[in-house]
């Protein structure tokens, strides 16, 4: 084939790959080897909840004792008779709703951008909340003796409501032999051997959150702990019947202080293309958001 | 220069679906919660008029008739509503012996779904429609990505909220450790404004038995008088509004809808008519 020949080609693949980098966004490239450049998929964007499930928890505040999905304990069930609205709001505490645990379950908009390339920022309208999703440093960045997301710096933290969240892009572990796709092998010593190559491409997102203060699972009062551990797992997808991009994002709380065993829940958003019906409010106690 | 072509062909060609990614083999403990429990309570679903005027007609009864008694739920309800702890095993060809899928178990009245991943095409629009459908999938890197047609006409909910038979259902499953998530995409223009999204999860228990569902249909007439079937004429319902009044909804909010959908509707939920309440612990009825 001759070079004039080639060049229509070359230059369609060129125009095909600058429409598809200006669909993902004109943010600055991610720095190779970090978080960012590592990002399976684009997560960043408005995102607005979409409450087809619990939605009478969720678009209204329920009745106080209303807790039939989720499996508290005896000492669970006793705070949640406790709750009382307007105590939490006049005490300050009108944002004990709006903790991590139970911040996506709260209808309203997402806003989700890079802060850095190892800090995925997520801020709500509902609340005016902000959560910091940090992965963990590149080998050699950072700081000497630095942690982000886990080790000793993660456990000195002080609670707040929306804790203190390690990042990871999970799914990449060791492909299964069986698939034919060439999986771990065993070295002389019998010891498993597991290149990059081994490993399956990551395809979401996996937070784990620890540090809360003590907060609400429903606006009536479920209490969790501050002993709890919330994981979270993100996914994204392109709808085939509307083309829509959604997040669907499930959510485990692990709470041995309230929970019989841990809690699972759903939260579905539609990608928007901007900030409009961006509705910031104030932490309430006593509204649905 | 042929070579370069090549290379970019073959890197096009690497780029798409891969083979079977998870293992989603094994005994998976639901962990999912009844909703829609209430007749009247259509809350979260996107339905058209169609669909609420069908459903407005369900009456409680007909679950009684023999047709009903051992009739399973459609595969994509089955598998979120109790009882639904779920088998996954590989599917392999009697013939060939290659694997060509995976098949779910779930408990209630034991239906079994084939997802066959080795390609073939759906069946004519013509085929037979049943309880689990047909269903093809593929792998998105670790998830795998199916879509369920020839779905026979159900409901959405276990209190006559319709699925009509023209429904589709598009599936995700994602294996997060001993974590399983299902999330489910049903697209119905019959009754549907747009999809409904919906998800349900299960824990890896290895020691999970589901144990068999014996089911014995009671001759004609022994439960409901024979021959009628139990419904509701329309503008007729007369225990549609109980779900709203009692958990201070608005009727119409109840009833569902595309736009009930969106945190802009709690504003105007406020503007709207609501009934006194007659009580603040209707939930215990099924706490």
């Amino acid at each position: 084939m001759s070079p004039g020949r080639i060049a229509p080609v070359v230059a369609a693949l060129s125009v095909q790959m600058t429409l598809h980098l200006a669909a993902q966004g004109a943010a600055p490239a991610a720095l190779p080897g970090t978080a960012r450049a590592a990002a399976p998929y684009d997560i960043t964007g408005y995102w607005v909840s979409e409450v087809t499930e619990k939605w009478r928890y969720r678009m209204l505040v329920p009745d106080k004792n209303d807790y039939q999905q989720v499996p508290l304990n005896p000492e669970g069930r006793k705070l949640a008779s406790a709750w009382d609205p307007a105590r939490d709001q006049a005490s300050g505490e009108a944002c004990k709703s709006y903790g991590a645990a139970a911040l996506l379950q709260v209808p309203g908009r997402l806003h989700i951008t890079w802060q850095d390339d190892s800090t995925l920022r997520l801020d709500t309208d509902s609340g005016t909340q902000t959560r910091l999703f940090r992965f963990a440093l590149p080998q050699g960045q950072g700081a000497p003796g630095e942690s982000r997301g886990s080790g000793p710096a993660l456990a000195t933290a002080t609670p707040s409501w929306q804790g203190q969240s390690a990042a990871m892009w999970g799914g990449g572990e060791p492909r299964d032999r069986r698939d034919g796709q060439g999986g771990p092998t065993q070295d002389s010593t019998g010891r498993l051997v597991v290149t990059q190559a081994q490993r399956m491409e990551p395809d979401y997102l996996k937070v784990v959150t620890t540090r809360m203060r003590p907060g609400y699972l429903q606006k009536n009062g479920v209490p969790y702990s501050a002993d709890a551990l919330l994981e979270e797992y993100f996914d994204t997808f392109s709808d085939p019947y509307t083309r829509n991009t959604w997040l669907v994002v499930t959510t485990v709380v692990t709470d041995p202080r309230y929970l019989i065993e841990p809690l699972i829940m759903h939260a579905h958003f539609k990608k928007l293309p901007d900030a409009s019906g961006w509705d910031p409010t104030p932490c309430r106690a006593d509204e649905p958001r | 220069m042929r070579a370069a072509l090549l290379s970019i062909v073959l890197l096009v060609l690497a780029s798409g679906p891969a083979g079977a990614q998870v293992d989603l083999a094994g005994e998976w403990s639901p962990r999912v919660y009844n909703t829609h429990v209430d007749i009247g309570d259509y809350t979260g679903i996107p339905l058209n008029e169609a669909g609420r005027l069908r459903a407005e007609a369900w009456h409680p009864d007909q679950v009684d008739l023999p047709e009903n008694l051992c009739r399973p739920h459609p595969i994509d309800h089955g598998l979120r509503v109790s009882v639904s702890q779920l088998r996954i095993t590989p599917e392999v060809d009697s013939d060939t012996r290659r694997a060509v899928g995976i098949r779910l178990h779930v408990a209630w009245q034991e239906p079994e779904q084939v997802i066959y991943v080795d390609g073939r095409p759906h069946p004519s629009v013509n085929a037979p429609h049943k309880w689990s459908g047909f269903s093809t999938g593929r792998w998105e890197r670790n998830t795998l990505v199916y879509t369920t047609t020839h779905l026979k006409e159900a409901y959405l909910t276990r209190t006559g909220v319709p699925k009509s038979s023209q429904a589709t259902v598009t599936t995700r499953v994602h294996r997060y450790g001993n974590l399983l998530t299902f999330v489910f995409n049903i697209n119905d223009p019959a009754y549907l404004t747009r999809p409904y999204i919906r998800a349900s999860s299960w824990v890896l228990d290895p020691n999970q038995v589901i144990p068999p569902f014996p089911c014995e249909i009671t001759p004609d007439g022994t439960i409901v008088p024979a021959g009628k079937v139990p419904s509701f004429l329309p503008g007729r319902n007369d225990v549609l509004s109980e779900f709203a009044t009692e958990y201070g909804i608005p009727l119409e909010a109840a009833l569902g809808g595309e736009e009930t959908l969106y945190p802009e509707y709690i504003k105007k939920m406020k503007t709207m008519k609501v009934a006194p309440r007659t009580t603040t612990e209707h939930y215990r009825r099924a706490q």
